[in-house]
């Protein structure tokens, strides 16, 4: 069996593709990074309870563009161009000038509303497949003792995210056979409770389990079979961090790298 | 080792002590099991050893707790992690990292212990707790007996001298659960180690213990040999009530011993032709399989699986863990289409059911009794399933006060105890009147009582009023106790399908108490046995 690369790295990487799509700002490039990274994380994510992030991550995706194009649609300042239709201009008091709501929809401020929402929708894909793809639990073995506190916060933040993911599927099920059928906003509220009291309690153990096994009682701490970095690791880093350099050119083989590199 | 000095315990915004003027010691190398009623204060008395209560949970100590001579108010829990191994309810929370190699390496990482020790502190707890061949596995694919391995396992590295566990056989089949208390056993007998341990299947752990403190509630516990304990204690194992019921004079603590003191006796009983129970005139089928598979990406889950259950049937469905219960009674109430075959429920395909008509057919209590929930209240929660199912206001309410009375209207289901949550889905799925009632796993941590309950509740839906009960579990006494039939799954495949003496009877890991005393002769529960003597005399 292969070790599997550093779990930094994986954010790493995410983290410098974002910034190249954010440096781009092309739709086609991020549409299209996507899709690489996409391609990657079914290549090579495990079946792990966070391997769903990916998923998840592009729903709230398509869920930040409609929101963005709504709201653009809706508020804002107007950019000439071709109109499209007009919406009724709401009467606004007069403190509240400079900013209208209604009126005329042109092209360009539906396509620069769009394009906003592409953008910062492609970032959070990359970011769910970083979490798709590193254990979170093993990201916290690799963090500094310094960062302690931190580093509990990440940790439950981050275990309690894939595990609601799995959760959410359960109580949606068990809900479903209440004769709820899992539609609207009532029934995300049936689904929210639940889950939040057992997110709740879980991270409670957890938190009371890390406290009772020495967790972050003193500063120094050893490490069995550390996490090294390997050749792999740094080469990945190195790529990922060239991305900046030309990132319209580099950008796509940046989003594969981790298939040749750890094939 | 440990010294309790009058200990008393009380949580903030609560009226009551949890525990009051507790004071005990127990010695290097003692087993002591730790038993009560749900919610009573068993695992807070655990965590007080180590000091997450009050430390980590708030609450007012008084007095003094001391462990190996330290005392536990001067030193938070961390510190004491080279001392006291702690396994909580659901291990599966508390871990940490993602492997089981990791995850033992873990505690020592924390302790900053030199690499090469906790390389050799690994292997041997992997060999001690034959954990070796797991060592790689991710521990989200480990059974439930083997997540319990892991978290001993993830506790003894640190060497401790004491080790404590909450409820650690309440989630497992009898096969996993035995496999746990042997190494327990072990544990205490060969390494010294001080075990405590709180369990509710009392039946499983009475034989291993050397001492039990019961906690009875209102602050009074009751400290003492089993021997002692169980001469009086309504809180038993069906051995004691057996015993009881045959009028034995000790107080038996393991099968063997009780065999041995009622020779004579059931020589005698033996004797007499037992009554065998007349098998139900079979009526109409209600949930029929034929050939149902489900598959999960590779994995087939059940497959190949035909079935018919009549009104009035209860079926247990048992197997050990991962055997495919749970896959086979989500295609019955149809929260998962088979892959292939056809599951329906009184002709219909229960899949497409939905709504209204969906409840009046079948009703579903999930291993989760709280995913059904999500009202603020116990009140809202029953108004909102009066409206659901067009009962008339308070009927579900009423129904709640049947199964356990005193639960009050404004209580958040969050704070009610297991048993009453899962008396409150009862009442809510029960409101609508299902003709299917299916139950996945509902006893585990459930007290005798709440279990007797739910018996009683059970068998009059389906002896009166005719209705189909099926119920996954691994709780071989209360099968016993509740089912007519017993489909027994192993690998996704029904490998056993008979009534419940037959089937219970026939395999030696999954036979009650009972039944292992009482052996050759075919009952089950205490009152079979009752039933046998008023026949022989």
């Amino acid at each position: 069996m292969h070790k599997s690369l550093h779990p930094l790295v994986w954010w790493i990487w995410s983290g410098s593709l974002a910034t190249a799509v954010a440096m781009t700002s092309s739709i086609p490039l991020a549409l299209g990074v996507v899709g690489a990274s996409g391609f990657v994380v079914k290549v090579k994510a495990e079946n792990t309870p966070w391997s769903k992030s990916f998923a998840w991550s592009l729903k709230v995706g398509l869920w930040v563009v409609g929101i963005r194009i709504m709201t653009g649609v809706l508020i804002g300042v107007p950019i000439p161009g071709r109109t499209l239709f007009s919406l009724p201009i709401i009467p606004l008091p007069d403190w509240m000038a400079g900013i209208r709501i209604g009126g005329p929809v042109t092209i360009e401020r539906l396509s620069s509303t769009a394009h906003d929402g592409i953008m910062i929708a492609a970032i959070i894909a990359l970011l769910g497949a970083a979490a798709s793809l590193s254990s979170p639990h093993r990201l916290l073995r690799s963090m500094p003792v310094m960062v302690y506190e931190f580093g509990v916060t990440i940790v439950i933040a981050t275990s309690i995210l894939p595990q609601f993911v799995a959760s959410i599927g359960r109580i949606k099920t068990a809900q479903r056979l209440r004769g709820h059928e899992s539609k609207g906003l009532l029934s995300w509220r049936r689904i929210a409770l639940p889950l939040f009291e057992e997110s709740l309690s879980r991270s409670l153990d957890l938190a009371a389990a890390m406290d009772s096994r020495g967790y972050g009682y003193t500063r120094k701490r050893s490490r069995y079979r550390k996490d090294r970095w390997t050749s792999r690791d740094y080469i990945l880093c190195a790529i990922a961090i060239a991305s900046f350099i030309r990132p319209e050119l580099l950008i796509l083989i940046v989003a594969l790298s981790p298939l040749l590199v750890a094939p | 080792m440990i010294k309790f000095t009058n200990v008393s315990l009380i949580y903030p915004n609560s009226q009551q002590t949890v525990i009051e003027d507790l004071t005990f010691t127990v010695a290097e190398g003692e087993l002591v099991l730790v038993m009560g009623a749900t919610g009573i204060g068993k695992s807070s008395l655990l965590r007080l050893i180590n000091g997450l209560v009050p430390h980590h949970t708030g609450g007012i100590l008084a007095g003094d707790i001391s462990v190996n001579g330290i005392s536990t108010q001067s030193v938070k829990p961390g510190g004491l992690a080279h001392l006291i191994g702690i396994v909580g309810q659901n291990p599966i929370n508390g871990f940490v990292t993602d492997t089981v190699e990791e995850e033992l390496a873990f505690g020592m990482e924390t302790l900053n212990l030199a690499p090469d020790v906790m390389r050799k502190r690994v292997e041997e707890v992997l060999d001690l707790l034959s954990l070796a061949p797991l060592r790689n596995r991710s521990i989200a694919t480990l059974s439930g007996g083997e997540q319990q391995r892991v978290a001993i396992g993830s506790a003894l590295v640190m060497h401790p001298k004491v080790l404590v566990l909450d409820e650690p056989t309440s989630a497992l089949d009898p096969i996993a659960a035995e496999e746990v208390l042997s190494i327990l056993h072990r544990l205490v007998h060969d390494l010294g180690l001080t075990v405590i341990v709180s369990e509710h299947k009392l039946e499983r752990v009475i034989q291993f213990a050397d001492r039990v403190i019961h906690i009875q509630g209102d602050g009074q516990t009751n400290i003492g040999t089993p021997e002692t304990i169980f001469a009086s204690s309504e809180l038993a194992p069906p051995i004691i009530h057996l015993a009881r019921a045959m009028h034995v004079e000790e107080v038996p603590l393991s099968v063997r011993q009780m065999r041995r003191l009622t020779e004579p006796l059931r020589k005698h009983l033996g004797e007499f032709p037992s009554i065998i129970e007349q098998s139900l005139e079979k009526s109409h089928v209600v949930v029929k399989l034929e050939h149902a598979s489900i598959a999960y990406g590779e994995k087939q889950a059940i497959r190949d699986i035909s079935l018919s259950i009549c009104a009035g049937e209860i079926v247990a469905v048992m197997g050990r863990n991962g055997a495919g219960k749970s896959s086979l009674l989500r295609s019955i109430v149809g929260a998962t289409e088979p892959t292939s075959g056809v599951a329906t429920i009184l002709g219909r395909n229960p899949f497409s059911l939905r709504g209204r008509e969906r409840t009046a057919i079948a009703g579903f209590i999930p291993q989760e009794p709280g995913d059904l929930l999500y009202g603020q209240s116990v009140g809202e929660e029953c108004s909102q399933a009066d409206k659901d199912n067009d009962v008339k206001d308070g009927e579900t309410f009423a129904l709640l006060q049947s199964l356990v009375p005193g639960i009050s209207v404004v209580t958040h289901p969050r704070d009610l105890s297991e048993g009453q949550r899962l008396s409150l889905a009862l009442s809510v799925v029960l409101s609508a009147q299902p003709q299917v009632l299916v139950l996945d796993e509902p006893t585990r941590g459930l007290d005798y009582a709440a279990k007797t309950a739910l018996i009683r509740i059970l068998k009059e839906l389906a002896l009166e009023q005719n209705k189909v009960v099926i119920i996954a579990t691994h709780d071989v006494e209360l099968v016993a106790e509740l089912a007519s039939r017993v489909v027994f799954i192993a690998e996704g495949e029904i490998v056993a399908d008979g009534s419940t003496t037959d089937v219970l009877l026939s395999s030696p890991a999954f036979a009650p108490q009972v039944a292992k005393v009482m052996s050759p002769s075919p009952w089950l529960t205490v009152s079979d046995v009752v039933l046998a003597m008023r026949n022989s005399s």
